[in-house]
């Protein structure tokens, strides 16, 4: 049997060790809190990898441990956890990126004076994670979904002095919740619905995956739609993406942790997870893939005008995440998790190397920087790879899932198929824009001084470039393993020729055009907004998506919370003092009773006996 | 008249039974006799340690009977002795168990403080004192006629005097044992005087034959039996503390020694509620007849009316409570209420996890009522008195002892994710299966207005700052004491299901409680 896999519960502990012991070490203990939380996800990646290799030979079945947790009445919640090959890809993914996210906080929050505090809460986060993923029913993911929430709100605004992280933090948690409100009602209904109030994924498998007809059709869009509403959340898709750009005024080594590679991924995964409900329900899948072709384009558009290094990658981020979205919505799990797989190390590539280079530079202005190439080889370098593998050049990673997604979507959609040929050719645009901009060139205002960033920095960007390169080898168009893998059956590999040939030229088109304007500089940098001014500057502005959502919801809300606060004020808390006034006088007579004398204590309780015989037996008597 | 009047002699094998009681009155006497021949400069808390040693050897014995009596799944056989005036059987053994534990953390919590109270002078008096307190505990809890449970009660309620009045050089401690002699006497007098009526009525101290004889008794008798009755609850309802029979307890507890208030807190009142439960349920309730409901329905309704008063009366007068040891003597107060609710409450078809619920919930109140009072031994002996402002900036001063006390808090309000949210759940649930509503009401406005005063200690440790920014020293068997109780209320918040489950194939209603009918 599965030996590792039995002790997959181990590993969120190691995290959880690490961030307990950082929480008791206090600020003082600086370097002994770097070396315990990487020495936690150092473990818990151990362990992951130690699984994940078990299973990869022969065919690993499901292993799943689950004990009753409460019994009311009738009914008994089960919790537990399971190791699928699809939780145990995850765990690796989550499990390397902290750990060299942990390496790499070691250089770049080296002057932070609560860097303590920052480990823990990596940890907490790590812990957190990692218990989502290992979670085997709907109920205990929910708890760790609501957990890695808030450590990113904690981390967000982990410079609670600056107004703007401390605003940011705000707006993710509250975003979010929209979704998991959404998560939380698809999870009831599921509850009230399912035989026996089962919540664990092997019985929601077998219950949606027979089509027994124990739930109709309605409720399983309804509840599929409510669980997506989560992942939209979660994994910033259109119309709840705002959390996400606003996120990067967090520490640069979180939003690779967090905004990149993990967290956001949940809500991919969650729908993984679940897929046999969404399957069940064709309405819901379609939604799930215009969703998610959607936020690819639209936020690969906006990526293009913006000026601000993180902000380009997180809307690059919030497209991608919209082609895993695609992929579950057209139907291809693989190409979905695949994509999420590559997306993990080539994005928090990609943020490393902007933290990188913000640690060198101190501004985030990609206007203000230029010329970094000679001065930092090493992240420029790297940073040249996770740029190439995010636009799909081969034969890096990013190239394999990407045409897996198109090809699928070619096969079935061709709407979604122009789409996402659109979004892949704006993300060479603005990935080449912000390359050559950053390292090329004359050097920026801003470049002065800059120098190549510590080892501890430079070396997880290293490890992830090379993963950048390879992790896609697993799935190719003449090889199926990863599909077959995930699925335990097997899947033929399929590649489409014109869906290669296409999205190739399209990365290569937009890195032409992008090295025109920004690298040659043979055409003018300021043509497009010279004749579009109002396209750039709607692109710039997000689509105002951000405006009208103040227009729209917050000023309305807030009239409605200061008249309810009239309301609140007078009515409510009128009566609340009341109540207050009320028992405080009962406490004081209560306590009057309390004047030391033993004869007053014996005469109460002679009373008290008397009142209640007479007020009991004596309505018997007299009547 | 009753049968067995003809003296009924203890075999050996009655002794064998009798094993966990016998231990600890050799360890007594033979404490007794080592607190005489030691030398008066030799420290008194090897005594201490001996007395542990004593509580666990019984524990050790019960926890063997126990197991002895439910192997491979078969329903255990309850052991009579002496004309079944001392019944061996489950509910008595789970309930053992907890009065030995709490027992047990009790020694450990005074070997932690008291060789530093000088207005202590017979130390090790102190502590071999406790092994005949728990001895009446347990008898209270297996007997099963009114003779043996009365000398259980009066067993503990003496060596109960005796400690509270333990602190000799302390005014308020003489003042505090005084007055719980004086009432304890009136409940004796009350207990006493009811079980005469029952006596005169049914002709018998055995609760078997009262059982059978009852029915026959209402018809002539009728306003007898109420007035036995609630005389006894009345006097059991002093011992337990619940309103309005609980004004001692908040001076008692204050001039007790800080362990001995714990010892009172738990065991003193889970040995009370114990009998309770089994006269309830042993010869009240099935003694209901068709003709007469009303008498059985009376009766367990003047409990939860106890139960009620108790649960209001405790919260609100601790609202306005400056000293910690009164304030947790009141929440002892609502305690009693809540844990009088599910004895209170019928069983019926849908709802018969009453011993359970109880059982639950006393187990979470001795963890957090114990480990409170730990902490706060730590704190007074810091700030040289028990008042709500010797835990002023506690969290700067003894973060971790903070954090240990936040969860005995977090359990005494019934939040989660601790054994006390659980228990009030379960105890709620009950409450609502049964169909109480009004005591549900009553159970959620209490616990609501709790959260004023127990959050009270919360803002004190965290949002004041104290005083002297000087750390607070904690003894190791302190530190034992109060580490064992958090992680235990931790562990029973989030992992309700196996104790509940156990407890609930250990015990069986009808071999337990009903008695057979001979």
């Amino acid at each position: 049997m599965d030996m590792y896999s039995q002790a997959a519960w181990l590993i969120p502990l190691f995290p959880l060790a690490a961030f307990l012991v950082l929480t008791a070490l206090g600020r003082s203990f600086r370097r002994a809190g770097i070396l315990t939380g990487t020495a936690g996800s150092l473990a818990a990646f151990v362990l992951s990898m130690i699984i994940a290799v078990d299973r990869l030979g022969g065919r690993a079945v499901d292993y799943n441990y689950a004990f009753d947790w409460i019994r009311i009445g009738d009914y008994t919640l089960r919790i537990g956890f399971e190791v699928t090959n699809l939780t145990a890809m995850m765990l690796v993914v989550v499990t390397l990126v902290s750990l060299l996210v942990n390496i790499y906080s070691a250089g770049y929050m080296k002057d932070d004076e609560r860097i303590t505090v920052f480990y823990g809460y990596v940890a907490l986060f790590t812990f957190s994670m990692l218990g989502l993923v290992l979670s085997d029913n709907l109920l205990s993911l929910y708890i760790f979904w609501e957990l890695v929430g808030v450590c990113s709100f904690l981390l967000v605004g982990f410079w609670y002095a600056k107004p703007k992280a401390r605003a940011a933090a705000k707006k993710a948690f509250i975003v979010t919740r929209i979704g998991d409100a959404g998560l939380l009602l698809g999870i009831l209904l599921l509850f009230w619905y399912m035989p026996d109030h089962a919540l664990d994924f092997t019985t929601i498998q077998s219950v949606f995956d027979g089509q027994s007809g124990a739930i109709t059709t309605g409720i399983t869009t309804l509840i599929a739609l409510l669980i997506f509403l989560g992942a939209v959340g979660k994994s910033g898709q259109f119309p709840l993406h705002v959390w996400l750009p606003d996120a990067m005024e967090g520490p640069t080594p979180i939003s690779a942790l967090i905004h990149a590679a993990t967290m956001v991924a949940a809500g991919v995964f969650l729908i993984a997870r679940t897929y046999d409900i969404f399957l069940d329900s064709a309405a819901a899948m379609e939604t799930v893939a215009y969703v998610g072709g959607f936020t690819a384009i639209f936020a690969a558009t906006i990526a293009l005008a913006q000026n601000d290094i993180k902000r380009i990658l997180a809307y690059s981020t919030v497209s991608q995440l919209g082609y895993m979205m695609m992929a579950l919505g057209l139907g291809s799990l693989t190409g979905g998790i695949f994509h999420l797989f590559t997306h993990a190390f080539f994005k928090a590539l990609l943020f490393l190397g902007a933290g990188s280079i913000i640690h060198a530079v101190h501004t985030q202005n990609i206007q203000e920087m230029g010329g970094l190439g000679s001065k930092m080889k090493v992240t420029a370098w790297t940073f040249a790879i996770g740029a190439l593998a995010l636009t799909g050049i081969p034969p890096l990673s990013g190239f394999w899932s990407k045409d897996l997604i198109l090809t699928v979507a070619f096969e079935t959609n061709p709407l979604l198929f122009v789409a996402g040929l659109a979004a892949a050719f704006c993300t060479a645009l603005y990935m080449s824009r912000l390359f050559f901009l950053v390292f090329t060139g004359k050097p920026g205002a801003a470049a002065d001084g800059a120098h190549e960033s510590p080892a501890t920095m430079t070396a997880p960007l290293v490890v992830l470039a090379a993963l950048a390169v390879l992790a896609g080898f697993i799935e190719t168009p003449w090889n199926g393993w990863f599909g077959s893998w995930l699925s335990g059956e097997a899947e033929a590999a399929h590649g489409s020729g014109v869906a290669i040939v296409a999205s190739i030229a399209v990365g290569l088109i937009g890195i032409y055009v992008g090295w025109l304007i920004y690298g040659k500089r043979s055409v003018s940098r300021t043509a497009a907004r010279e004749r579009l001014p109002w396209l750039v500057k709607l692109l710039e502005k997000s689509y105002y998506v951000d405006e009208l959502y103040a227009a729209v919801v917050v000023r309305p809300l807030k009239t409605i919370g200061s008249l309810l606060m009239v309301v609140d004020e007078y009515i409510i808390g009128g009566i609340v003092r009341l109540t207050g006034i009320v028992t405080a006088s009962a406490g004081r007579t209560a306590a009057r009773l309390q004047n030391g004398q033993v004869q007053t204590y014996s005469l109460t309780a002679v009373i008290g006996f008397v009142v209640i015989i007479v007020a009991i037996v004596g309505r018997r008597f007299w009547p | 008249m009753y049968e067995g009047v003809s003296f009924i002699p203890l075999t050996w094998t009655d002794m064998l039974y009798l094993a966990p009681e016998l231990a600890l009155a050799a360890v007594f006497l033979l404490l007794v006799l080592l607190d005489l021949v030691m030398p008066g400069r030799v420290s008194r808390l090897s005594i201490g340690w001996l007395t542990l040693l004593g509580l666990l050897i019984s524990l050790g014995l019960v926890l063997w009977r126990m197991l002895d009596m439910n192997r491979a799944g078969e329903a255990a056989e309850t052991i009579e002795l002496l004309a079944n005036s001392y019944r061996i059987d489950d509910f008595a053994s789970l309930l053992k168990i907890v009065f030995l534990t709490g027992t047990a953390l009790t020694v450990l919590l005074a070997l932690g403080s008291v060789r530093d109270d000088d207005a202590i002078t017979e130390k090790g008096e102190f502590f071999y004192l406790l092994l005949p307190a728990v001895m009446g505990a347990m008898m209270m809890a297996s007997s099963g006629n009114l003779v043996t449970l009365y000398i259980g009660l009066e067993l503990l309620s003496l060596t109960s005097y005796v400690l509270v009045g333990m602190r000799r050089r302390s005014a308020l401690s003489a003042e505090a044992a005084f007055k719980y002699v004086v009432t304890g006497g009136i409940s004796s007098a009350f207990v006493l005087f009811g079980m005469s009526y029952i006596y005169g009525v049914t002709g018998s101290v055995d609760l078997t034959v009262i059982y059978s004889a009852l029915p026959g008794a209402l018809a002539d008798f009728k306003a007898l039996v109420y007035v036995g009755f609630f005389m006894m609850l009345a006097g059991f309802g002093m011992k337990i503390a619940a309103a309005p029979f609980h004004a001692w307890a908040p001076d008692v507890y204050q001039g007790a020694p800080t362990p001995v208030s714990a010892f009172l807190a738990v065991i003193a009142k889970g040995a009370a509620l114990a009998v309770v439960f089994r006269m309830m349920f042993g010869a009240v309730y099935f003694a209901r007849t068709d003709m007469e409901p009303d008498v059985s329905n009376d009766i367990f309704l003047a409990l939860l009316a106890m139960s009620a008063a108790a649960m209001l009366v405790g919260t609100t007068a601790a609202l306005r409570q400056k000293n910690v040891k009164r304030l947790l003597a009141l929440s002892g107060v609502a305690n009693s209420g809540y844990m009088l609710v599910p004895i209170g409450i019928s069983i019926t078809a849908v709802h018969s996890s009453s011993f359970s619920e109880f059982v639950y919930y006393l187990i979470a109140y001795l963890l957090m009522t114990i480990g409170a009072f730990a902490v706060l031994t730590a704190v007074s002996r810091a700030a040289g008195h028990d008042e709500l402002k010797g835990f002023a900036g506690m969290y700067y001063r003894a973060p971790w002892t903070a954090a240990a006390m936040v969860i005995f808090v977090l359990s005494l309000a019934g939040l989660p994710v601790t054994g006390g949210f659980f228990g009030k759940l379960f105890i709620l649930l009950g409450a609502a299966n049964a169909k109480a509503y009004w005591l549900v009401a009553v159970i959620v406005v209490s616990s609501v207005i709790s959260y004023y005063f127990y959050f009270g200690l919360v803002r004190q440790m965290f949002m004041r700052v104290g005083g002297t920014e000087q750390s607070i020293p904690v003894s190791p068997a302190t530190g034992i004491v109060i580490w064992l109780c958090a992680i235990a209320t931790v562990a029973l918040g989030l992992f309700p299901g196996p104790l509940m489950s156990w407890i609930d194939a250990v015990f069986s209603l009808g071999q337990d409680l009903m008695f057979v009918v001979y």
